[in-house]
C-alpha cells in the first residue's frame, strides 16, 4: 500500500496553547543560548482512557491527559535535557536553559524560519477517539465477556478492557524543520481464568494498532481475540513441563518475532554500537546468519502500532534492512548515531514522552518469508518444541545472551506436535543463535498484539513478526 | 497555593459537578540525573514536575483520572469529561471509601525519609564535579578488558498531597540520593559482558563513597568475565541477596487482591496454612526510619502497620485493599507492600554454600516470568558455580525453574548480609534442590 500524505495545513493543534512561531523561535534561542550545536523541542498532548469490565460489570474506568515540552540541547553527542508540564513562555525558556546548560560557550547557530514538514499518513482513522463517548465503549467490553463465557464452560472469570488514546506532538528544530503528528493507539484486551477440578490457569489475548473505533467493526476480528483468550486458557489447564536442557526450537509465525527482537533488534540500535558496547560492534558488512535470513525494522506498515509517520526526532521513518541475505547491512539511528555513522538516520529516534530524550529505537520488527514449508519444519524436527506463544523476553546487550518466556507450546516427537507445554524461559545468546536458524518458513505473519519494548526506563509501543523459524539449539526451561 | 489547597480545591470543584465521593492527590518533585561517559558528561536530565491524579463515585459509579495539564480551564473541563463519562458505568459501591474515623496516617517525621537539605546543598558545578570523582575511581580500578565506564548519579525530590471528600487529608515527601556505574568488559570470544553497580538511598549521607561504590562493582565484575553453562540438574540456590526480590516479589504478587479476586492466585483457599518451611518468615514493614519502601499512609488512607506475611511459613495475610476485601467478603488489610523485610541470619553465604556441595549462587536475572496461579516460574539467570564453598566456574546463558511454593518450601537458610538499598530489605537466601536447565 503507498501511504497517502498528510496536509501539511491541517496542523496547528498546538496553537490552542499559544505555541506560534514565535514562541517556537525564543525558546530555541534559549535552547542553543550556552552554544550547544543543536536542540529539539518536543511537545506533546497525550489524551487516553481505558474502560474494563470485570464480575460481568462495566465497572471502571480512566482517563489521562499527558501535556509539555521536553528541551533537549546537543553538544556532539553531549545531551542536556530538560521538561516542563508548564506550556507559559517563561516556564518553557527555564526548560530550555536549563537544558542548554550542557554546553559552556558562545551561541554559535540561531534557528532558521520553520517550514512544516510533509508526512506520509501510516494511520489513517475514521472515527478518531475524542469523538467516542464512553456509551460507545461500554457495550464492546461487554460484548467480548459474553462471548467469551458462551465458548467454554470451564471458564470461570472474564475481564476484557479497551484503552485508546490520541497523541499530538510537535517536533521542531533549529534547521527549520517543525513536524505535527496526530497519532492515535488502541488496545483490547481479553483475560480469562478458567478451572477443571483443582486446576485453575489464567491466560490472555490482546490486538492493538494505530486506529480509531472501526477497528472494532470487523467481527472476524473480534471473533478470533475472544477465541484465542479462551482456547489459549483452557489450554494451560492439561499442559506440562518439558525437560530441561537444549534442544531445537521451533517457533510459530507471527509473536515468535520477539527472537529477532532480542537477540538481535536491540543489539543493532546504534547508540549501543558508536559506544562499542554491542555484540554486534564489529559486525558490520559480515555474514551474521544463513543466506536465507533477512531482518527488517520497519516504521512504515500502515496501522502497526510500530508505525510513524515522523520520529521524535522529525525525521521520517523508512524501512530499514538490517540483515540482508544473512548479511548485516544497517543499524538503527537517531541522529547522534547517525552523525557518528556518517549516514541518514533512519527515522528511529524515538521517546515514550516529553520526560525522555530520543535514541534509537525498534518499530516494526520482522523476518522476511524465507524458503520452506511449515510443516515440513516440524516434520523434519526429531525432538525439541514448538512454541506458539509468548510473553516477554530480555537482552544482554554485550554479552549477547538473551531470553524470551514461552507461555504455550508443544513438545516436538519424531516430527510431530505432542504433549501440551506451558511456562518455560528460553534462553540463548544473539549470534549463536541467528548462525543456528536452519529453517525459514513461507508463512510471515506480523503478530497483531501491543507490544511495548522497553530501554532505559523508557517504554515504546512496537510490533513484531516472523515466518516458522528453526532454531537447532537453545536451552530450554523445563523439569 | 500549598499542594494540600490543590488538592482540596479539585474536591471541591469535582463535587461541585456531581460526584459524592472524591479522592485527589497531588504531586511535584525535581528530579537531577547525571551520566558520565570517557571524560565527559554524556547527559544531564533536571526537571519539576507536577500531576493530578483523582478517583470518583459518580451516582455509586466509579472511576480514575490523571492530568499534567492544570490550567483552571483546562482542569475544569477536564473533571467535567471526567464526572459526565462516569455516569456510563455500573454501579459498584464496593468503591464506596472508608469512613473517616478508620483513617490515618503516622506522622511522615518518624520515617525520616526526607532529606530536602541535601538536595537544595549542591549546584550543577558540585554535581558535576562529583560524578567526575565516581568516574575517576571506577577507571582506577580498570583493567585491560575494560571497553566502557559510564557513571550514574541522580537526585530526587518528591511531594504529595492527599485529600478525600469525607475529610481526610495527608501529605508526604521523600527524596533518593544515589549513584552508581555501569563497565563493558572485552573477551577472547568476542563477547562484551556488563557489570553495573547502583546503590540508592533516601538520605545522601547514606551513600556509599565513590571508592565504596567502585569496590562494588569490580567485584561484581570478577563475576561476569569469561562465563559458560554447566549441566542441567538440581543444585542448592543461593540467592544473591540484590537480585533476592525477583524471587520474593513472585511469591508475593498472588498475595494480591486484583489476583485472588480474579482467581490467579496460587494461595487460593491457603491462608493460614504453612506453605513454606520453617525458616521462611517476611514481614511487611513500612514504619522504617529512611527505609526506601516506607510511607505514612495507604492508598485507602489507613494508617501503615507492620504486617507479617509468612510466619515459619505459614501464610499469614493476603495483601487485600478495601475495594477487593469486600469482593471477597474478608477484613481489609493492605493493598501493596512497603519495605518487605527478612532478618539476617549468623553465617555469610559462602559457609551455608560450604556445607550444600554444589551449588548455584544467582547473581542476576534475565527476563523470565512467573504463574501466580499455579506458582510455575521459569527465568533466566546469570550466577556461579560453587563447590564447597568456593566459586569454580562463572555462569550464563542458564534457566532456573519449578514451583514457587515448592521452592519456598524449600528454603533453608538467610544469611547474615541483608541489603539495605531497596525497599526489599533481606539477605542472600538458600533452597535446595532447585532445578537449573544448561548444557
Amino acid at each position: 500500500m503507498h501511504p497517502t500524505e498528510l496536509d501539511p495545513s491541517a496542523s496547528g493543534h498546538f496553537e490552542q496553547f499559544g505555541i506560534v512561531p514565535e514562541v517556537l523561535d525564543q525558546v530555541m534561542r534559549a535552547a542553543l543560548s550556552l552554544g550547544a550545536t543543536d536542540c529539539d523541542l518536543f511537545f506533546e498532548h497525550k489524551v487516553s482512557t481505558a474502560v474494563a469490565l470485570s464480575d460481568s460489570k462495566v465497572n471502571r474506568a480512566s482517563t489521562d491527559v499527558d501535556l509539555g515540552l521536553g528541551v533537549r540541547a546537543r553538544v556532539g553527542d553531549q545531551i542536556g535535557y530538560a521538561y516542563t508540564e508548564d506550556l507559559s513562555l517563561p516556564a518553557m525558556l527555564r526548560a530550555a536553559r536549563t537544558a542548554a546548560a550542557i554546553a559552556r560557550s558562545t551561541p554559535g547557530l540561531a534557528p532558521v524560519a520553520l517550514s512544516p514538514l510533509h508526512l506520509p499518513n501510516r494511520y489513517e482513522i475514521q472515527t478518531s477517539w475524542s469523538d467516542v463517548g464512553m456509551d460507545k465503549r461500554v457495550p464492546l467490553v461487554r460484548a467480548w465477556e459474553e462471548r467469551a463465557f458462551s465458548l467454554d464452560s470451564r471458564i470461570e472469570k472474564v475481564q476484557t478492557s479497551l484503552a485508546d488514546s490520541e497523541k499530538w506532538i510537535l517536533v521542531v528544530r533549529p534547521d527549520g524543520r517543525m513536524a505535527e503528528d496526530y497519532q492515535p493507539m488502541t488496545r483490547a484486551h481479553v483475560v480469562c481464568t478458567a478451572i477443571d477440578g483443582e486446576v485453575r490457569e489464567s491466560n490472555s489475548y490482546n490486538l492493538a494498532a494505530r486506529a480509531g473505533l472501526e477497528f472494532y467493526s470487523d467481527a472476524a476480528r473480534i471473533e478470533r481475540m475472544v477465541q484465542k483468550a479462551v482456547e489459549r486458557t483452557v489450554f494451560l489447564l492439561d499442559a506440562g513441563k518439558p525437560v530441561a536442557g537444549d534442544m531445537p526450537v521451533v517457533l510459530a509465525a507471527g509473536a515468535s518475532g520477539i527472537l529477532l527482537h532480542e537477540a538481535i533488534g536491540h543489539g543493532l540500535e546504534a547508540d549501543f554500537n558508536r559506544k562499542g558496547v554491542s555484540i554486534y560492534a564489529a559486525r558490520m558488512g559480515k555474514k551474521v546468519a544463513p543466506d536465507f535470513v533477512t531482518v527488517v525494522d520497519d516504521g512504515t506498515l500502515p496501522g502497526e502500532r510500530g508505525a510513524l509517520n515522523v520520529d521524535d526526532e522529525g525525521n521520517i521513518p523508512e524501512r530499514t534492512v538490517l540483515i540482508e541475505n544473512g548479511v548485516l547491512r544497517s543499524y538503527m539511528h537517531d541522529e547522534i548515531s547517525a552523525a557518528h555513522y556518517k549516514v541518514k538516520p533512519t527515522g528511529s529516534g524515538r521517546r515514550e514522552s516529553f520526560r525522555h530524550h530520543p535514541m534509537p529505537r525498534m518499530r516494526a520488527t520482522y523476518m522476511d518469508p524465507g524458503p520452506h514449508d511449515p510443516a515440513e519444519i516440524i516434520a523434519n524436527t526429531k525432538r525439541g518444541i514448538y512454541a506458539t506463544s509468548f510473553s516477554n523476553g530480555a537482552v544482554q546487550i554485550g554479552a549477547g545472551d538473551f531470553t524470551f518466556y514461552m507461555k504455550t507450546g508443544f513438545l516436538i516427537e519424531d516430527g510431530k506436535l505432542t504433549r501440551p507445554i506451558k511456562d518455560v524461559n528460553i534462553i540463548g545468546n544473539g549470534p549463536a543463535a541467528l548462525e543456528q536458524v536452519d529453517m525459514v518458513g513461507d508463512d510471515l505473519m506480523i503478530d497483531e498484539g501491543g507490544w511495548t519494548c522497553g530501554k532505559e526506563g523508557q517504554g515504546v509501543p512496537v510490533s513484531q513478526g516472523q515466518p516458522t523459524v528453526r532454531v537447532k539449539s537453545l536451552t530450554v526451561g523445563g523439569e | 497555593m500549598s499542594l494540600l489547597d490543590s488538592a482540596g480545591a479539585a474536591v471541591e470543584l469535582a463535587r461541585g459537578m456531581g460526584a459524592e465521593q472524591v479522592k485527589a492527590w497531588i504531586s511535584s518533585g525535581i528530579e537531577v540525573e547525571l551520566q558520565q561517559r570517557q571524560g565527559k558528561l554524556e547527559r544531564v536530565h533536571e526537571s519539576s514536575t507536577l500531576g493530578l491524579s483523582v478517583s470518583l463515585m459518580v451516582d455509586g459509579r466509579y472511576s480514575s483520572h490523571g492530568t499534567s495539564d492544570l490550567r483552571p480551564e483546562a482542569l475544569k473541563a477536564f473533571l467535567q469529561r471526567a464526572v459526565d463519562g462516569t455516569r456510563y458505568l455500573e454501579q459498584d459501591l464496593d468503591r464506596t471509601m472508608l469512613p473517616f474515623e478508620e483513617m490515618g496516617s503516622l506522622d511522615p517525621a518518624s520515617l525520616d525519609n526526607d532529606d530536602a537539605e541535601s538536595i537544595n546543598k549542591r549546584g550543577p558545578e558540585e554535581r558535576q564535579q562529583a560524578i567526575k570523582q565516581l568516574e575517576d575511581a571506577i577507571l582506577a580500578g580498570a583493567g585491560e578488558d575494560l571497553v566502557s565506564a559510564t557513571s550514574y548519579l541522580w537526585e530526587v525530590r518528591s511531594q504529595s498531597a492527599a485529600v478525600f471528600s469525607n475529610g481526610f487529608q495527608a501529605t508526604q515527601a521523600r527524596t533518593h540520593y544515589g549513584q552508581g556505574g555501569m563497565v563493558t568488559l572485552k573477551e577472547p570470544s568476542g563477547k562484551l559482558p556488563e557489570s553495573y553497580s547502583f546503590f540508592n538511598a533516601s538520605h545522601f549521607e547514606d551513600v556509599p563513597t565513590v571508592e565504596q561504590v567502585s569496590t562494588d562493582l569490580w567485584t561484581k565484575a570478577d563475576e561476569v568475565r569469561n562465563t559458560s553453562q554447566c549441566a542441567s540438574g538440581k543444585y542448592t540456590m543461593i540467592l544473591d541477596r540484590r537480585v533476592a526480590s525477583r524471587i520474593l516479589g513472585a511469591m508475593i504478587s498472588p498475595m494480591a487482591g486484583g489476583n485472588l479476586h480474579t482467581g490467579r492466585s496460587m494461595y487460593l483457599g491457603k491462608l493460614g496454612q504453612t506453605l513454606g518451611s520453617k525458616a521462611f518468615t517476611l514481614v511487611d514493614d513500612p514504619t522504617i526510619p529512611r527505609g526506601m519502601g516506607s510511607k505514612p499512609f495507604d492508598g485507602d488512607g489507613r494508617k501503615a502497620r507492620v504486617r507479617p506475611l509468612f510466619t515459619e511459613g505459614r501464610l499469614d495475610t493476603y495483601l487485600l485493599d478495601l475495594y477487593h476485601a469486600r469482593k471477597l467478603k474478608m477484613e481489609p488489610t493492605t493493598g501493596g507492600t512497603s519495605n518487605i523485610v527478612m532478618q539476617p541470619g549468623s553465617r555469610s553465604w559462602k559457609e551455608i554454600a560450604k556445607e550444600h556441595g554444589r551449588a548455584i549462587r544467582v547473581t542476576s536475572f534475565l527476563g523470565g516470568n512467573s504463574n501466580p496461579a499455579s506458582g510455575a516460574f521459569s527465568l533466566g539467570i546469570r550466577g556461579q558455580l560453587i563447590e564447597d564453598g568456593q566459586v569454580v566456574q562463572n555462569l550464563s546463558e542458564m534457566n532456573v525453574s519449578g514451583n514457587l511454593l515448592e521452592l519456598m518450601a524449600s528454603f533453608v537458610e538467610a544469611a547474615d548480609d541483608p541489603w539495605l538499598f531497596a525497599s526489599y530489605r533481606v539477605p542472600t537466601l538458600a533452597f535446595t534442590d532447585v532445578q537449573f536447565s544448561g548444557s
